[in-house]
Parts: structure tokens; C-alpha cells; sequence
């Protein structure tokens, strides 16, 4: 394998290797799916109920932990670093997380990819009118994260990088230098933010030179609101959110499904 | 075979219709005349000579190019619904197509084709939007107004809102009313910090605290140890070689005669100093430089050693013995002996004392 590896040019090498980190991870994933309900009964009976109730501990301390980036959580990881030897038991040891996550936190354990398997840690609780969400100051990024995200979403979910560029020169945030509260833009916009599931930054096919564009990542769907985003939006340009009758049909269908 | 071309064109461009449209052309109509342009010398569709000119060629390419940059270059320009320049663009290419026989320039046909197809959807998806509009700019000057910029009294249109002071609060105030919007999990941190975090800080201070008095300690040091060398053993060493002197100058007055030890250690008006004579005759006789015997009636004497006279060092036949006194027995002494003065004369450093 390791010579086939050396044989390759550099640019799919680095395809080959990135196939061969994605194929270790789904031998580790493959685990959780290939084990058969008898197993998972015997395995059940294997483990006290003392080390169940320390393993699911480990496992909400994980991801609280991880959840401090606010980068999503892969399957594969909470099984290579906590669970370990008791996989064959993931899916209670997942069941009691995400009650405990519910019942003692009051937050929600969302898995956005069901086909990755990864998740995230959102707020249960729906912020209130008029009460302030949180004692702590806000994070600048989070109003440049909200004028993307409202960009994106008043223009029909879709559009091209310039135009986030434009807008945010508008506001006095240019790309190319260093911005007092945000440093490096571009890297906050299209790598963090990204990373982290807000956003999506894809290639736009047959551009030359190539161009992105932007849409709200699997985060963004989970986690903000289109309603409160568009009563937002109404408030700034003293409208109705009901005159963008798109936009709000689009924020009442979201707000009723989650 | 050029005519039959330009007619089905014309009739394609009839009903083409709306002007946001496309110019509809037919693409395996397109296709299908390509593959007769490839075929060089092939029955029928022949190439005519006007069409493989060279510079007639380079020419037709040439102004594709320019079609291009120019729909590349006015790209924001041709997506503005209020006009048809995407039109007039496809009708000047379809002018073009017309004298295009060889596969290269059709390339550049299909390539200007791509690029038009593309600001076509997108003009396309701007009106699929019913109710208001959004637009950006009037989004960001509202944000700005929000955020709380002040605006120069002399707004003057569009720069208004690039000139003006934006409070440094501004992003903060646009976080706080955004965070309404998600439903964020807070972040977990512990309430008291990291437990490894509180060590350090502490060593650090008591380690500074120790350093300081040290230094000045040690600056002290020496000086107060050199007086005190000074004073201390130099002065006995001075006092005993000094007393020294005296007795060898008594004695060489009278070789024979040897002198009464208390005659010679007490002096008369000082106590202390009579201490400390017997205290540095005490040394001469440690180290053997004066001897002490009784004389014949008992009373002790001493006289200073010749050289020769004893090896020092030598493990003689060791005497001891403890003398001491007490201001009684001092003035018994004198009166006893009789003695007017002291034998010693007082030093200067010590006559300081007393």
C-alpha cells in the first residue's frame, strides 16, 4: 500500500491519502453498524450498570469539551477516544447522553450528517423576548457570522463570494487587511466558520479564475432561526417581514419543522 | 450552404420571443453543423475557400475573444434585469456563427456560449423572487445606522456611510441582538479555571521575596566582618606580641632576676585591664615564649624563653592551670605587693575602654 503511495504524483497522494484517513475512519464507524441486536444484548448484560452510567458521563463530558470550538463532534472519534471497548452498546450509551444532555443541561445532542455521523450541541432553550441570551458580552463574530447568514438567505440561499465580500467592505470589514476585531477576514469567513458548520464555501464549476460561493452550513440549519433571522431583517429596514413573502414562507416552514 | 444556415437561425431567433430570454438556439442543430465543418472534403458540405482563409479566420476569432472579455469584464452589468445586453451579446455571436466553418472558432463559440448560459440562469433566479426585493447596500447602511455610526452633518449620497465614526462598540451591540437568533449551546468551561493553573504564581513570589533580603545581606557582610576581624583577633595578636616586648625589655634590664607574675599582669588602676593582661600572658605561655615557675616562696614568676631554650611544638610535660580573679583578690593583690603602677603600659586602642 505504502509503495503504490510513492508511485503516485503529488497531487493524488494526497487524494489517496485523504481516501485512506476517510477509509480508517469508516472501519472505525463501520463498527457501530455492523454489530447485530444479540450482540448488543450480551454486550448489555456484560456491563454493570455502574460502568454504563461512568461511560455515559465520559461521553457528555466529551462532548461538552469539544463542543467549546464549537467544531462538530464525529461518531468516530467519541467511539476511538471514550466509548472504546463498549461500542457494542453505542447506541443506548448515545440515548442516555443525549437524555442527560436534555434533562441536566438543557441542550440538544443534533446529529446534523446522519450519512457522517457527526454532531453538534445546541440550546434547547429558545431565547426570550427582551431577556438578554447570555451575562457575557457578545461575540463580534457572531453579527458577522448574522450578516452573512442573512445575505445568503434573503438572496434565496445561494450566492457568490464577492457579494459577501462587498457587503462586508460596506460595513468596513475588508478581506484583504487586518480587521481590529476579527484579524484575518477571509480565513474567520471561509475556513473557521466553515469548519465549524456555518457556512459552506464551494467551488463554483467551469469559473476560470475559480470562484466560491456561499450557503448556510448543516449548523447554521440546526441552530439559527429563519424567522428571527427575517424579523430581524424587518426591523432594520422598518418592514414587515411578511413583504418578502419568499423568505417568509421559507422561515415559517423551518421554524415549524425543527 | 452558408444560406441554408443563416435561414434556419433567422427563423430560430422569430420565435425566440421574450427579451430576457436566451436567444434560443438550438444546440443539436448546432451540433450536427459542426460535425459537417469537420469533415474536410467530404462530399457535399465542402469547406468553400472563403472559409479557410486564414486571416478571415483569425479575424472571426478575434472578435469571439472580445465578445467574451467584454461579457467577462460587464459581468454585474449583464445581470441587470433593467436591460438586454445578454441579448445583443447572443445575437452578435449568432452574427458571428455564421462564417465559422472549423472547429477552432466554433470552440470559442461554444465557450462564449457557456459563459451566456450562466448570467442567464442567474438573471433567471432574480426574478424568480416575488414580493420586495433585497438589496445589500440598503442592508448594510441599515446595519451601519444600527450599530450606532454618526454620520458627518455633510452626507453626501453614496460615501456617506465610508466617512463617519463607527463606535467601537459597534460589532458588540450587532452580537448581542444577533445571538437572539441561535440557539447556541453556551460554552462549557469549569466555573473555578483549570486546577494546574494556581502553583506557578505562588513559587514565583516567594521566590522573589527570599532573593531580596539575601542581597543585602551579603553587601553587609563583609564589611561588618572585617571590622570585627580587625578588632578582635589582630588586637590580641598586637596586645600579645606587645606585652611580649615589655617583659623581654624588663628582663633584659636584670637577666637574673625573675620577675613576680602578679607584679607584672596587674595594674593597679584598671581591673579589666588587668583581666586582660592575664589573658594575654596566658598565650605567651601556651605557645612557650614565657615560661612560669615558683620561686622560693612559692609565689610564681615568669621570664621570657631564649630561643633556643625550648623547641616549641615539642610535646613537653604539659602544665595547666586556671587562674582567675576578682576585683577582691585584685586589691588584695595590691596591697599585698604594694604595687604603685602597672608594669604594662595601657594601649592606646584599649585605653578606650575601661
Amino acid at each position: 500500500m505504502s509503495q503504490r503511495k510513492r508511485a503516485v504524483t503529488a497531487s493524488q497522494s494526497k487524494t489517496k491519502r485523504r481516501s485512506q484517513v476517510s477509509l480508517d475512519e469508516d472501519d472505525e464507524d463501520a463498527n457501530f453498524s455492523q454489530i447485530t441486536s444479540s450482540q448488543v444484548q450480551r454486550a448489555r448484560e456484560h456491563f454493570t450498570t455502574d460502568q454504563l452510567d461512568r461511560k455515559v458521563a465520559e461521553v457528555v463530558q466529551f462532548i461538552l469539551i469539544k463542543d467549546q470550538k464549537k467544531i462538530p463532534i464525529r461518531r468516530a472519534d467519541i467511539g476511538k477516544h471514550v466509548i472504546k471497548e463498549y461500542k457494542a452498546i453505542y447506541s443506548e450509551i448515545i440515548n442516555r447522553v443525549c437524555r442527560k444532555f436534555d434533562q441536566v443541561f438543557g441542550l440538544k445532542l443534533v446529529e446534523i450528517d446522519p450519512k457522517n455521523h457527526i454532531y453538534i450541541l445546541i440550546n434547547k432553550l429558545e431565547p426570550v423576548n427582551g431577556e438578554p441570551v447570555s451575562m457575557r458580552p457578545g461575540n463580534p463574530k457572531t453579527g458577522l457570522l448574522f450578516v452573512i447568514l442573512s445575505v445568503i438567505f434573503m438572496k434565496g440561499g445561494v450566492i457568490k463570494e464577492n457579494l459577501v465580500w462587498n457587503t462586508l467592505k460596506k460595513l468596513r470589514v475588508d478581506p484583504g487587511e487586518k480587521h481590529d476585531e476579527f484579524g484575518d477576514v477571509k480565513k474567520v469567513v471561509t475556513d473557521e466558520f466553515v469548519r465549524q458548520k456555518y457556512l459552506e464555501y464551494v467551488k463554483i464549476p467551469h469559473t476560470e479564475p475559480v470562484e466560491y460561493e456561499f450557503r448556510w452550513g448543516l449548523r447554521a440549519e440546526k441552530e439559527v432561526s429563519k424567522l428571527k433571522l427575517l424579523e430581524f431583517v424587518g426591523e432594520l429596514f422598518d418592514q414587515d417581514p411578511q413583504s418578502w413573502t419568499q423568505q417568509f414562507r421559507e422561515a415559517s416552514a423551518a421554524e415549524t419543522s425543527s | 450552404m452558408s444560406d441554408s444556415r443563416r435561414r434556419s437561425r433567422g427563423s430560430q431567433e422569430e420565435s425566440a420571443g421574450t427579451s430576457n430570454g436566451l436567444g434560443g438556439r438550438n444546440r443539436s442543430e448546432r451540433a450536427c453543423d459542426m460535425g459537417d465543418e469537420d469533415d474536410t472534403g467530404a462530399g457535399p458540405s465542402a469547406i468553400s475557400e472563403e472559409d479557410d482563409d486564414p486571416t478571415h479566420r483569425r479575424e472571426i476569432r478575434s472578435k469571439y475573444r472580445d465578445l467574451i472579455n467584454h461579457v467577462q469584464q460587464n459581468r454585474e452589468d449583464m445581470l441587470n434585469p433593467a436591460n438586454n445586453k445578454l441579448t445583443d451579446v447572443l445575437e452578435e455571436a449568432n452574427k458571428l456563427f455564421a462564417n465559422v466553418s472549423r472547429a477552432r472558432e466554433a470552440a470559442l463559440d461554444a465557450q462564449l456560449l457557456v459563459l451566456a448560459t450562466d448570467i442567464g440562469k442567474e438573471k433567471a433566479s432574480q426574478l424568480r423572487a416575488e414580493g420586495s426585493a433585497f438589496d445589500p447596500s440598503a442592508f448594510t447602511e441599515h446595519l451601519l445606522s444600527f450599530m450606532g455610526l454618526n454620520r458627518f452633518e455633510d452626507e453626501s449620497g453614496q460615501d456617506g456611510n465610508l466617512e463617519g465614526y463607527l463606535p467601537q462598540s459597534a460589532w458588540q451591540r450587532l452580537a448581542k441582538r444577533s445571538e437572539f437568533c441561535f440557539k447556541t449551546a453556551p460554552s462549557f468551561h469549569y466555573i473555578l479555571g483549570s486546577f494546574l493553573a494556581e502553583p506557578p504564581p505562588l513559587r514565583q513570589r516567594v521566590e522573589r521575596q527570599r532573593k531580596a533580603p539575601s542581597k543585602e545581606a551579603k553587601r553587609m557582610m563583609p564589611t561588618q566582618l572585617k571590622k570585627m576581624e580587625e578588632s578582635n583577633l589582630e588586637a590580641t595578636e598586637r596586645e600579645v606580641e606587645r606585652i611580649l616586648q615589655c617583659l623581654r625589655k624588663y628582663f633584659a634590664h636584670d637577666p637574673k632576676e625573675p620577675i613576680s607574675y602578679y607584679k607584672f599582669v596587674i595594674d593597679p588602676n584598671s581591673f579589666s585591664r588587668t583581666v586582660e593582661n592575664i589573658f594575654h600572658m596566658s598565650f605567651l605561655i601556651r605557645d612557650g615564649l614565657v615560661k612560669m615557675n615558683l620561686d622560693k616562696y612559692g609565689l610564681p614568676c615568669i621570664a621570657p624563653v631564649k630561643k633556643g631554650e625550648v623547641e616549641l611544638g615539642r610535646a613537653a610535660v604539659r602544665h595547666q592551670c586556671v587562674i582567675s580573679i576578682n576585683q577582691e583578690t585584685w586589691r588584695e593583690i595590691i596591697d599585698a605587693f604594694d604595687i604603685k603602677g602597672a608594669f604594662i603600659p595601657p594601649s592606646e586602642v584599649l585605653s578606650q575602654e575601661g
